[in-house]
């Protein structure tokens, strides 16, 4: 009823699900791109998606500078803005590694192998899904539309199975004949695949602490 | 009008102290302006002072018969007191000060409602312990609401920056209500002013000293307030508010930092943390003795003083 007094408020709200959609816009073109890199390797089609997911990157990032400035604006609560500030600083941290990830394989002009081709790819799905629920999540925490603490079970579940695959694809680098430099290569690149998924799970934590901290 | 300067002064520096217990912890932490919260706060003291405020004066007003002369000692003697006692850093009530120097006028006059003294002394022990209990009902009956509201983060947000704003105004409402006795009581006593004048000019003194000297104090003392979650804040503001609503009904006006302490307290027993120090509450029982007896012997002092006489050739 009195919303109209606070638009500053409404503003941030919308802001942060413009950076929930440019995540999103991250995730997807990072997907792409790895697709790509696994059926094709690296070429034209590549460099355009890797750029592609730094242009929505970046998008998110000022997204996030903007509603960094608005808080500080005196927008909510003390508690709330903290809260908003910390949550965005965890999931932000998330695109990043997918900036990484793809400028890892680009500036080293990785090549992956086949033999670990399929478990990489299964490893960036689940990451993924962890990092849809980490959005769901996020939502939730803002309209109340999911249980969030059934979603903390889920990332942590998702995260379990992301940190299993990581060791079995580590194993099979090291077993295999490779040249010991790419052998480094690729355990650098599979660790930070899954540090996808242990940054969604961190993020996910938090949000579950922020709303319980909100009960009375 | 030169005659009612203490109470004025006693007004002024009561709503330059007292609006921090209503508005402290939202002007501090930013979520209301200052103005915002400054003209509320000075609007509704003097509603409820102009509405309620006439039960306390009466009490007050009924404790010692007043000339003209007493009436101004009694309120010059209080205003002393509090600056005083502010200035060397001691805890000071002015609703304590003011009965104080009542007691001393009483004491001149031979002539004390005891009865009423009586009324007046079980309410100041029962002020911290009834910001306890109405501090455990209201948080209870707030959690209850609010879980069961189950509200987003914005929602929740929004709803007790209202709420805050709300319980602040109803707060500055039972402020001039319970304490603009302590303003003008005394003249009333003394047949210089009628009940509606005394209210209005008691409640536009209290209202002036919030919109002149309460931003810093609001800053200052909001601060202790905010470093408690900021629902338990808005649940001591109310407790507050409800409280020394209580007492404006009763008609003897309190210490409106007592009650806060008796909330803080009161919110700490439900969270099972020690909110308030061995410290503030002994200040509390010194207050309650060391403010009426120095009010008392200014009172006293300032009678004997205005009493001499320069007689030429002894």
């Amino acid at each position: 009823m009195f919303e109209f007094l606070f638009k500053k408020e409404q503003k941030v709200q919308e802001l942060i699900f413009t950076y929930l959609d440019n995540l999103k816009m991250t995730q997807d073109h990072f997907e792409k791109a790895m697709d790509c890199l696994f059926d094709f390797g690296l070429g034209e089609n590549c460099d355009f998606l890797i750029t592609q997911t730094h242009k929505f990157e970046s998008r998110a990032d000022d997204t996030r500078y903007e509603i960094i400035e608005m808080m500080y604006s005196k927008v909510l609560i003390p508690e709330s803005r903290g809260d908003i500030l910390k949550l965005l600083e965890s999931i932000d941290v998330i695109p990043n590694h997918f900036e990484t990830l793809l400028f890892m394989i680009q500036g080293q002009k990785l090549r992956v192998p086949d033999f670990i081709t399929p478990d990489l790819r299964q490893l960036m799905k689940v990451s993924l899904e962890c990092c849809d629920l980490v959005i769901k999540q996020v939502e939730a925490l803002f309209k109340k539309t999911e249980d969030i603490k059934a979603l903390v079970f889920t990332i942590d579940s998702h995260e379990s199975r992301c940190d299993h695959i990581e060791r079995e694809i580590v194993r099979k680098i090291f077993d295999s004949e490779l040249d010991p430099f790419q052998k480094l290569q690729l355990k650098e690149l599979v660790i930070h695949m899954g540090e996808i998924s242990d940054q969604a799970d961190r993020v996910s934590r938090s949000i579950y602490i922020f709303s319980i901290k909100r009960r009375v | 009008m030169i005659s009612l300067l203490g109470g004025i002064f006693l007004g002024w520096s009561l709503g330059a102290n007292d609006a921090a217990n209503v508005f402290g912890s939202a002007v501090s932490s930013k979520m209301v302006k200052f103005w915002t919260a400054a003209v509320l706060a000075a609007s509704f003291v003097l509603i409820g002072a102009l509405m309620e405020g006439q039960a306390g004066i009466e009490t007050l007003q009924g404790l010692t018969r007043f000339t003209y002369h007493q009436a101004v000692i009694a309120s010059i003697a209080a205003a002393f007191t509090v600056t005083i006692m502010t200035l060397i850093g001691l805890p000071v009530s002015t609703s304590q000060a003011v009965v104080g120097a009542i007691l001393g006028v009483g004491i001149l006059n031979r002539q004390l409602n005891i009865a009423g003294l009586g009324k007046v002394l079980i309410c100041w022990v029962g002020t911290p312990f009834g910001g306890i209990i109405i501090g455990i009902i209201v948080y209870k009956l707030l959690a209850a609401i609010a879980n069961r509201m189950n509200l987003n983060l914005f929602q929740a947000d929004l709803m007790l920056r209202l709420c805050l704003i709300a319980a602040g105004s109803y707060g500055a409402y039972a402020l001039g209500a319970n304490n603009v006795a302590n303003v003008t009581a005394v003249f009333v006593g003394a047949g210089m002013l009628d009940v509606f004048s005394a209210t209005l000019i008691g409640g536009m003194s209290i209202g002036l000293g919030i919109l002149t000297f309460s931003r810093k104090v609001m800053e200052t003392v909001g601060k202790k307030l905010v470093t408690l979650d900021p629902f338990s804040a808005l649940v001591v503001i109310l407790a507050e508010a409800i409280t020394v609503h209580i007492y404006a009904l009763v008609g003897v006006p309190v210490s409106t930092s007592q009650v806060v302490i008796g909330a803080v307290l009161g919110v700490g027993i439900i969270k099972g943390v020690n909110t308030i120090q061995r410290r503030t509450l002994v200040n509390i029982f010194l207050t309650w003795v060391i403010t009426p007896l120095v009010a008392s012997i200014f009172a006293l002092s300032l009678d004997f003083a205005t009493h001499l006489r320069y007689i030429p050739g002894h």
